[in-house]
């Protein structure tokens, strides 16, 4: 690979090493997904089903009419998580990289940055593989942190649904693009913005759509299945292209070199 | 080395460089001067292509600025403004990002080179955020030179630092200057630029004047020299007023202050006449005239033809 683009790499996450808040930060969400799935599967299953399912029961989909009731209901309260999920690469990236520009525009590091023989795609491109991949690494460990624990702690319909091809696709595929589309959008943000925090509101927009779908799915409206991931996956990279064209579009060297107050 | 024409650069209104043709041999030491808002930093993003001109044209290292920019990041190294190290990362990790960035073969085996030459090499594993600020100014200038620039620009490399750790810098820039390297060096400091640069350019946003050193003194004053007499006569006044090299001469307490082209030639025949007339030299030394001087001067004759200028129009 490129070796400007790796040393770009590397040095961001000699950075993000030595920055233990983000660490942290980006720890705690999915620390507290994998407790929330393994936490409501082990209770809901010890209670009787009266009061899991309550008065008013949501429609059961066609695909899990088969099982009893209240399987089918952790299985669908479980696949509301699963959007959660794969929304954690979509929430720290955008932060980290805003950050990853925005600070150095404070600290004046990117100036010395410019001069050096680097073209803005390989500047861009590196550092905002650097926010998506500890970002897709992290989800995936923690997914399978989750399977590895409702392998003990959930009955086998639960465990099964929890590892289906929907979600494993959904992991391979889904996650990575949406912590792409985060990260660009960090990259948008940044060049224009000067607070890493208000890039991070910006992806609210992307957001609010998989929210949206994760409720319709615990509503019982619909039942995802890899075909769904997959359209999914398609809209998601044609969103990606338009998004990394603005960025490197307004990403301009000068401007922000010189209109930075 | 650099060559530039007509380089102009606008932002809105502002005219931060106008106009600006210099040429900067290979292997020298050239000073930019210039009060605040000079465009000095202007310049210098310029031809390291971090910005592009609005008009004119320049060439670095034999590459057409705005044409050939990344040939002339390959070989140009530059210490902007602030030093903007990662404080984060320590020394060594500094120093080997800027090494790959360039493209360095040998990355290791550089880093080491310029960390020994900074005596850094046993602290190389602390954050740079420890080191003081003038260690962080030299590394900053390793960093522009790991790559071996035929071309470094330094902005400012002394200012914001105590005498010590100026002098610390200062005392590198030498050594770096000894290695037959091309330095473009903005400063405020006159006694600096007197001291490392070959020539010197003073600008305001346009170029006022180009020379060395001496140059510069002497096109402004001319050369003098003072003979300091044990009494000055009227016969020793007008024997050297006479005198057919001598522009001027000027009594001043016990001091005749003598204006000529080529004291070196002229001294000897100068004192002559003045002993044979009768005089007791007791000391004869060059009046000379501090780069502050100069550059004052130059700024108040500018703001003259500024003034002159805006005036012009009624
Ligand atoms: N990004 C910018 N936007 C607008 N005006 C600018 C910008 N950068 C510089 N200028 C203006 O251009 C002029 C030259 O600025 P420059 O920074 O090049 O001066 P300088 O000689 O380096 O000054 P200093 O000694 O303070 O470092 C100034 O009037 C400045 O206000
Ligand atoms: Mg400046």
């Amino acid at each position: 690979m490129n070796a400007r683009l790796w040393a770009i790499m590397e040095k961001e996450w000699l950075e993000m090493r030595r920055n233990k808040m983000v660490l942290i930060t980006m720890a705690l969400i999915p620390i507290l997904l994998v407790g929330l799935v393994l936490g409501t599967t082990f209770f809901m299953q010890r209670m009787p089903e009266s009061e899991v399912i309550g008065n008013d029961a949501p429609p059961i989909p066609p695909q899990l009419q088969n099982l009893d009731p209240k399987t089918a209901f952790i299985i669908m309260m479980n696949d509301q998580y699963m959007f959660y999920f794969m929304l954690i690469p979509m929430t720290l990236p955008v932060y980290m990289a805003a950050y990853s520009i925005i600070g150095e525009k404070e600290t004046k590091s990117l100036e010395p940055l410019l001069a050096t023989p680097i073209a803005t795609w390989e500047l861009l491109t590196g550092k905002s593989i650097a926010a998506v991949t500890p970002a897709v690494a992290l989800t995936w460990l923690s997914f399978a942190v989750m399977a590895v624990g409702a392998r003990f702690i959930a009955t086998d319909a639960v465990f099964l649904a929890l590892v289906r091809p929907v979600w494993l696709a959904g992991m391979a595929v889904l996650s990575p693009l949406f912590a792409c589309l985060s990260v660009l959008s960090g990259v948008i943000a940044s060049s224009r913005l000067n607070d890493p925090r208000a890039a991070q509101q910006l992806t609210g927009i992307f957001i609010v759509p998989v929210i949206a779908l994760s409720l319709a799915v615990l509503a019982g409206k619909i039942f995802v299945d890899v075909q769904v991931v997959l359209y999914s996956a398609m809209v998601l990279v044609l969103i990606n292209l338009l998004v990394l064209y603005f960025a490197v579009k307004l990403f301009q060297r000068e401007t922000i070199l010189t209109r930075w107050k | 080395m650099i060559k530039t024409r007509g380089l102009t650069k606008r932002f809105g209104d502002v005219f931060a460089v106008d106009n600006l043709s210099l040429d900067v041999a290979e292997g020298e030491v050239f000073g930019l001067l210039g009060p605040n808002g000079a465009g000095k930093t202007t310049t210098v993003r310029l031809l390291t292509c971090l910005i592009a001109p609005t008009a004119g044209e320049a060439w670095v290292n034999g590459h057409r600025v705005g044409e050939e920019d990344m040939a002339i990041r390959q070989c140009v190294g530059i210490l902007t403004e602030a030093p903007g190290l990662y404080e984060r990362l320590n020394a060594e990790q500094n120093l080997t990002l800027y090494a790959k960035l360039y493209g360095v073969n040998d990355v290791g085996g550089q880093v080491q080179k310029y960390l020994d030459m900074l005596g850094l090499w046993e602290r190389r594993t602390e954050p740079v955020g420890s080191f003081s600020k003038g260690m962080k100014q030299k590394l900053a200038i390793a960093r522009a030179l790991i790559h071996e620039p035929r071309v470094l620009f330094l902005d400012e490399p002394t200012s914001a630092l105590d005498p010590e750790a100026a002098k610390l810098v200062r005392d590198f820039i030498l050594e770096v200057k000894g290695e037959g390297r091309t330095i473009f060096l903005c400063t405020h400091n006159l006694d600096e630029a007197d001291r490392l640069c070959d020539r010197i350019a003073v600008m305001r946003q346009h170029l006022i004047q180009v020379d060395t050193p001496a140059g510069l003194r002497q096109s402004l004053y001319g050369r003098k020299v003072v003979l300091q007499l044990q009494e000055i006569s009227q016969a020793v006044l007008s024997t050297v007023r006479a005198l057919p090299f001598v522009h001027q001469a000027q009594e001043e307490d016990r001091k005749l202050i003598v204006s000529l082209d080529d004291p070196e030639a002229q001294n000897p025949i100068l004192v002559r006449h003045v002993v044979e007339a009768g005089g007791a030299v007791q000391f004869l030394t060059e009046q000379r005239h501090s780069l502050e001087e100069v550059y004052f001067t130059l700024m108040r004759e500018e703001g003259e033809t500024l003034s002159a200028g805006q005036e012009a129009p009624r």
